[in-house]
């Protein structure tokens, strides 16, 4: 099958690794929020603080605004467009890439430092990456995570669902 | 590709819903969302012009709940249609897991479509996927047209190259929603199967 077509299976152990990343991260700059996004826009992981309701939404327009502006990149004929920085009033948001895969985003306020953001963001994409080589590489079976009967299930769940 | 998250037990799909302008693709997440329980969708979010067209994307996540252990959540997308924003349908496509291509079953917009799946083709095989692998469901929308302009089903294959594909077809009226069920159903199926 068509190596790009099968699913990225992050494990427990690898999401616990992205997890303490996150938090450090938080910590460190003092952010109010910190997100791993899969480049589909869907969210691997969030830290920081309370609950946000909106965290789906965010994660699809992120996502989405990252992968435009890297089209107005491309058109610029610039190669390496690896961050961008947004800034608001009360909140910034810095998002960096990581292998063209995932996408690290930080939600700060004035209190921060875009600079420190900048250099500790670097340090954890390089830990990310690290991760994502790790998952990468693991050939686990999807059977043997899923159960064979999932897909059966799965169908079953669809025509329950979807239906008029 | 799919996002299967062991620890959170959870997995995700991105379904993309791809054609040329007015063709009627926000009509179907906006029937899907209207007609899904409460407790399976979430909000449907539109990025569009004052004239209602679609600028950047329409997005409604759908969780499906548990399955096997697995808390499974679709997310389905529109991308623009109007022949300008090309670059914004990369963008949007970006991870995607499949492919709904909704056609515009009026006579005089068929050039439209072929151009429209043409570049499909072009930006699926872009990121570096086999477009013959790609899980992709076709739908004819607006089979409510007139009969002076609406284009018959094999004429809309023939121009379109559906049947040496061998995708899932669907005939569709989003705006009453004959069709939409079936159409996410198929592309489901698909997207499951590459899992
Ligand atoms: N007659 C008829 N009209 C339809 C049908 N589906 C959609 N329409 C109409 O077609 C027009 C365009 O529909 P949209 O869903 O906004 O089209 P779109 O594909 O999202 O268009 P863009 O966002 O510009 O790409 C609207 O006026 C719809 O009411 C259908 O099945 N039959
Ligand atoms: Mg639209």
């Amino acid at each position: 099958m068509d190596p790009q077509l099968t699913s990225i299976i992050v494990p427990t152990e690898e999401l616990g690794q992205i997890e303490e990343c996150l938090v450090r991260l938080v910590e460190d700059t003092g952010s109010d929020y910190a997100l791993l996004l899969d480049k589909s826009g869907q969210v691997i992981c969030s830290k920081g603080d309370g609950d946000r309701q909106d965290i789906t939404a965010l994660g699809a327009l992120i996502a989405g605004v990252f992968a435009s502006s890297r089209e107005v990149a491309k058109l610029l004929r610039e190669r390496d467009f690896r961050a961008s920085f947004q800034q608001g009033v009360r909140e910034n948001i810095f998002i960096a890439l990581i292998e063209e895969q995932w996408i690290l985003c930080i939600i700060f306020n004035k209190g921060t430092h875009i600079g420190l953001v900048k250099v500790l963001t670097k340090k954890a994409t390089d830990e990310l990456a690290s991760v994502l080589e790790r998952v990468r590489q693991q050939h686990k079976a999807r059977d043997e995570v899923l159960g064979s009967s999932f897909r059966t299930s799965m169908e079953d769940t669809i025509d329950l669902l979807f239906r008029d | 590709m799919a996002l299967i998250n062991v620890a959170a037990r959870e997995i995700h799909c991105k379904i993309v819903y791809y054609g040329p302008g007015m063709c009627g693709k926000t009509t179907n997440l906006q029937y899907i969302h209207s007609q899904v329980p409460k407790d399976v969708k979430g909000d449907l979010l539109s990025i569009a012009t004052e004239t209602e067209r679609t600028l950047f994307f329409d997005f409604l996540p759908l969780d499906l709940g548990k399955v096997r252990g697995f808390q499974t959540r679709f997310h389905l997308y529109t991308v623009p249609g109007q022949v300008l924003y090309e670059r914004t349908r990369v963008a949007v496509l970006n991870g995607s897991d499949g492919v709904v291509f909704v056609a515009d079953s009026n006579k005089n917009k068929m050039q439209e479509n072929v151009n429209s799946l043409k570049e499909l083709a072009q930006n699926v095989t872009r990121q570096n996927k086999k477009f013959a692998e790609f899980p992709i469901v076709i739908q004819y929308n607006k089979r409510d047209l007139p009969r002076e302009v609406l284009a018959s089903v094999q004429t809309m294959d023939h121009f379109l190259g559906v049947t040496k594909m061998n995708w899932p077809r669907v005939e569709a009226v989003a705006t009453t929603g004959t069709g939409v069920f079936e159409t996410l159903r198929a592309i489901s199926r698909a997207v499951i199967s590459k899992l």
